[in-house]
């Protein structure tokens, strides 16, 4: 288990990172979301050990994260980490090699990650010649080489096309059945709503939301009715609670401040000609706009 | 499991020598050594016949003066070649001036004539023409217009009536004891101080290659990782405190494989010239080496060796560790190459004031300011044993540079590992000396 408790850091008189807690279980996959500049890095890095806290404590399976254990953290940065002079096999011979990994072990997991993601003819090549997508690959492979019982991923889907964005999500899903605890953050809401069980959001270093994202999703109260046919939006849009009314392609999408709202707008469309009326769950990103005030995917 | 130490050193180690640039440089290097030893070889090959001799026509009108010139001359050659050979071809001639203007207005570009009158002169007692086709070289001048004074000199002495007797005590050279008030100083020493005083710069200038070498491999490398962000991955498994000195570790090893290197090819170079130029013109350079090897083991210098040469390799060791030591901490500051390279010019610039000072060693000789200098850390593996060669330092000297060399590195390794450990995950220029003087006070 990964426990982050209290954590503060300060660069200098800015802080960072303003006492974040969250609990990450085996075999849970975590999203840490927040804006630029919000302290998911800091944060990162403070797990992996590269900077300490100002204050709190991070420990894994009730332990301090240091070099003792760091063998079986796998990480994957925002930018590219690889070392584009090597290629794709010195590359994680390398880094499995830091991993505390046997040569045979090496080679071994390399061929099958290799071929599982379809760049086994890279094996040879160096680094800089390859494609972004795939030089993201490797890095996927190298963070993974060591099965590692916790995975950070800083957006791991940067560069990659929905094929492969699928092939990550699977690789990241079977690694948390197998019970490892993965962090990631991305910018793609709808990645994080996939998989993710539990969240928590950061805003200028301070958790601004956090839980399990059905129980967030519940207590959001706000919701979205999506509904088809002919609509008097004047009347509509003079019911108490109704926030907003946006025409999209052939349907309305009708934004409320509660469930009980939905029963009015219902009862003031009944009688019309109405193919579709659907209350739904807002989504991730409509919660993250609304909890931080500012578009994340912008 | 291996140890990540051992590892990383192996790696960075390998990163250099296993490439193809390594291989073709040290090509490059070793047919440029092999190329510089055999010069003359060389130019002998491309640049035609460098036999030919000058051929010098005399017409004596005097009637006594040609063999006294060509006496003159045969010594005045004999002292500038140290081979003892003449390369004139002296004719005595009775053609006109005219007859010879012909000869010369004939001759090849690449050859050299010249005609030399020798007429008397009851004011000067002799006074001497010299013509040629064009301009003759340096040397030629000077060879001639000193056996030509000689000869006046000569004739001017026997003109004088003086006895024979005399006469071989005017020309026999002046007999000079040389008397030292050290006991143990003696002139073959003090001979051999100035061929050394030449040839330490030489001896010294692969040191101050290698150092460059060393300063630049350790800032590329460590720029290479941090720029890529692949420091975070390597830092997140290893120490600061491991990658650094495995870095610092591989670049020593990585110069004295080079500077072995070095010492092969030279050693290649000479066997070649063995092989190819034992009969070169020029004095083989192995009979050289050898004669002044046995000069040198034979002196007094040769015995203070024993100790010279190893305090000095390892002055020189010290110093590269501290070099790479200061390499990784300044190249851990920067965010690219670039700034690296801006940083390590004041490195550099130190190095080689330390050389520059190690040639003038011998010129200044006593200067307060260049025996101070040789304390310098960083600079006193190139001048301290220069001093030391020249007499001016003992033992005692070096041992206190090498000392001095010891606390730079604690120092280094004590301070500077804390600017590492902040500057190997800062890619940030803003405020970097703040974050650095804050990280030195941690």
């Amino acid at each position: 288990m990964l426990k982050i408790e209290n954590v503060t850091k300060y660069y200098g008189d800015f802080k960072a990172v303003d006492n974040l807690s969250f609990v990450v279980e085996p075999g849970e996959i975590f999203g840490l979301l927040g804006v630029n500049g919000a302290g998911k890095t800091t944060t990162f890095r403070m797990i992996m050990g590269l900077l300490e806290p100002t204050e709190g404590t991070i420990t894994l399976d009730g332990k301090p994260i240091d070099y003792s254990v760091t063998d079986h953290i796998g990480f994957l940065t925002e930018e590219r980490s690889l070392l584009t002079k090597l290629t794709v096999l010195e590359q994680c011979e390398f880094y499995g090699t830091l991993k505390g990994m046997s040569n045979e072990k090496i080679h071994e997991r390399l061929n099958y990650l290799l071929e599982k993601f379809g760049v086994l003819e890279y094996k040879n090549k160096k680094i800089k010649e390859l494609s972004k997508g795939n030089q993201q690959k490797i890095q996927f492979i190298t963070a993974i080489l060591n099965e590692p019982k916790l995975l950070i991923l800083d957006e791991p889907f940067s560069g990659l096309d929905p094929f492969n964005v699928e092939l990550f999500k699977n690789e990241i899903v079977e690694m948390s059945k197998r019970g490892s605890m993965i962090i990631f953050s991305s910018h793609r809401m709808e990645h994080v709503e996939l998989f993710c069980k539990k969240i928590v959001v950061i805003m200028r270093g301070s958790s601004v939301l956090e839980g399990y994202l059905t129980d967030i999703k519940d207590k959001y109260r706000k919701k979205n009715i999506l509904i088809k046919g002919n609509l008097d939006v004047d009347a509509i849009s003079k019911i108490k609670g109704v926030i907003s009314i946006e025409a999209l392609a052939d349907e309305y999408l009708v934004k409320i401040e509660h469930n009980n709202v939905s029963n009015e707008v219902f009862k003031a469309i009944k009688n019309t000609n109405i193919t579709k009326f659907v209350v739904e769950e807002p989504s991730l990103n409509e919660i993250f706009v609304s909890k931080v005030g500012e578009s994340y995917e912008k | 499991m291996k140890s990540k130490l051992n590892y990383l050193i192996n790696i960075s180690l390998k990163r250099k020598i296993k490439t193809k640039w390594f291989l073709i440089a040290n090509i490059l290097i070793a047919v440029v050594i092999a190329g510089i030893i055999n010069i003359d070889n060389i130019i002998n090959v491309f640049g035609g016949d460098f036999n030919n001799q000058t051929k010098l026509y005399i017409i004596d009108e005097t009637d006594l003066t040609y063999e006294i010139f060509k006496s003159e001359l045969e010594e005045t050659g004999s002292f500038l070649d140290d081979g003892g050979k003449m390369n004139y071809e002296i004719i005595k001639t009775d053609k006109t001036h005219d007859e010879l203007k012909e000869i010369l207005v004939n001759v090849k570009e690449e050859e050299t004539s010249i005609v030399i009158t020798f007429t008397h002169s009851e004011e000067n007692v002799l006074d001497v023409s010299i013509l040629t086709k064009s301009y003759i070289d340096l040397m030629d001048t000077q060879v001639l217009t000193s056996a030509i004074n000689n000869t006046k000199t000569t004739i001017a002495i026997a003109n004088s009536n003086i006895s024979e007797d005399v006469l071989a005590s005017i020309y026999n050279p002046v007999n000079i004891e040389r008397i030292f008030l050290e006991e143990e100083k003696n002139s073959e020493d003090e001979n051999m101080e100035m061929i050394m005083t030449t040839v330490f710069p030489i001896v010294i200038l692969p040191f101050f290659m290698l150092t460059i070498f060393l300063v630049q491999m350790i800032g590329a490398e460590v720029n290479d990782e941090k720029t890529t962000r692949g420091m975070e991955i390597i830092i997140s498994n290893v120490s600061p405190k491991t990658h650094f000195f495995a870095k610092v570790v591989a670049g020593n090893l990585f110069v004295i494989i080079q500077g072995l290197l070095l010492f092969l090819y030279a050693g290649v170079g000479i066997i070649i010239r063995n092989v190819i130029g034992g009969d070169s013109q020029t004095a083989g350079i192995i009979t050289e080496i050898g004669s002044m090897a046995s000069s040198v083991i034979s002196s007094n210098i040769g015995s203070s060796l024993i100790y010279i040469v190893p305090l000095t390799l390892v002055l020189m060791l010290l110093t590269f560790v501290a070099y790479s030591l200061l390499a990784g901490i300044l190249a851990s500051m920067t965010t690219n190459t670039e700034d690296f390279q801006q940083l390590q010019t004041p490195i550099m610039i130190i190095s080689l004031v330390g050389y520059y000072l190690a040639m003038m060693a011998g010129v200044f000789k006593g200067a307060i300011f260049i025996k101070v200098l040789s304390f310098v850390p960083f600079i006193s593996a190139i001048l301290s044993p220069s001093l030391m060669v020249l007499g001016q330092i003992g033992v005692i000297e070096i041992i206190i540079s090498i000392i001095l060399t010891i606390i730079t590195i604690w120092i280094l390794i004590k301070y500077g590992l804390r600017i590492y450990k902040v500057g190997i995950l800062n890619y940030s220029a803003k405020d970097l000396w703040k974050k650095m003087f804050k990280a030195l006070k941690k």
